[in-house]
């Protein structure tokens, strides 16, 4: 399914990306984590979340939590593989991948996974979220998680990354 | 989650990213170590026990999958391709996103180092608006690039009306390195 264009921020003119490039983003996780630990790479994704993102912090700004939803569906719409069900409610916006498209590509190709790989998702959602007033917490990984939005007044709990698991091929 | 949809965009940031933490060496080791080492190993695969054959493979499936208007041409000693509408580029170019100064130089520097190792050498040129063309061929051959038309006849960029029309051609002669180019 072709993602609709004015819900991305960024678009191309085939309908979803080329898988092989879940390869070169494995590889620059590693890179950077060699080069700069770990408090590097959660820079990295945080820099990432808050800067080419923002157009989409943007969206959530204005609309809140029915814009995060729009933009996940048409999100992973886009992503090969991908199988996501996108749930909204008043209250939070949920995300049950039950089937990663990056982890399953890697995977397939027996490629070496980043072992933090699946903690992406939670400081790039995060430094997307926090400045629209919103929050995100991650739960699973490793091919499978359920990833929560909600306002950030509403998150009883910081996120608790024992939670996250450690991807592996 | 970073998506594979919008690579080329995140792709292009991070080389800025990169560059204010390291400036261009890191960039450089960038190019080199994650994406010809490491992303791209099963491009050095090919080609490295296959020649040209293998480049078949590689940019047969690659390019493809990427969505490129592209030709490709090969003869028994030289590989060429010639890119009408660069799909990385041309996706920065339509979404306006520029953070590096040349993104175009990340092809050669995970290409030229990857064809050095398996033994060749590049001629190339990019105008740094999606079009560009290569030759590739074994670093024991002095053979000079081809003439405008001579091996992809119609297919050839360098014939386009807009080749050299808006932003200053990049040269590289018998190359391997991204920083061994002549700007026009």
């Amino acid at each position: 399914m072709t993602p609709p264009a004015n819900l991305l921020p960024y678009t191309d003119t085939k309908p979803v990306g080329a898988a092989d490039f879940y390869f070169a983003i494995n590889a620059t996780f590693r890179f950077v984590l060699n080069k700069f630990g770990s408090e590097g790479l959660r820079r990295y994704w945080t820099d990432l979340g808050a800067r080419y993102f923002a157009p989409v912090t943007a969206r959530w700004s204005a609309g809140g939590l029915p814009a995060v939803a729009e933009y996940w569906r048409a999100f992973f719409a886009a992503e090969p593989g991908a199988e996501v069900e996108v749930r909204e409610s008043s209250d939070a916006v949920t995300l049950d991948v039950k089937a990663c498209p990056a982890i399953k590509h890697l995977r397939a190709h027996g490629r070496e996974i980043v072992p933090c790989f699946c903690q992406h998702c939670y400081f790039i959602g995060e430094a997307m979220a926090a400045p629209a007033g919103l929050t995100v917490r991650v739960e699973g990984g490793n091919g499978s998680c359920r990833q929560t939005f909600l306002r950030r007044n509403d998150a009883s709990a910081p996120q608790d990354f024992a939670r996250i698991k450690e991807a592996s091929c | 989650m970073l998506g594979c949809y919008d690579f080329c965009g995140h792709y292009e940031w991070t080389f800025e990213w990169l560059r204010q933490q390291g400036g261009e060496p890191l960039v450089r080791e960038y190019w080199d170590e994650a994406i010809r080492l490491d992303s791209q190993r099963h491009a050095a695969a090919l080609i490295s026990a296959k020649g040209i054959k293998g480049m078949k493979e590689y940019w047969g499936h690659t390019l493809v999958d990427e969505g490129a208007g592209y030709d490709c041409t090969a003869t028994d000693a030289v590989f060429r391709i010639d890119m009408h509408e660069c799909p990385s580029k041309g996706f920065l170019l339509r979404n306006g996103l520029q953070q590096y100064h040349d993104y175009c130089d990340h092809c050669m520097g995970w290409i030229g180092p990857l064809l050095k190792q398996c033994g060749w050498v590049v001629d190339h040129q990019h105008n740094h608006c999606g079009q560009c063309w290569w030759e590739l061929r074994r670093s024991d051959d002095p053979t000079p690039p081809s003439k405008h038309g001579e091996l992809s006849g119609a297919h050839d960029v360098r014939k386009r009306a807009d080749w050299k029309k808006s932003a200053p051609l990049d040269t590289y002669s018998r190359a391997n390195d991204p920083d061994d180019k002549t700007p026009s």
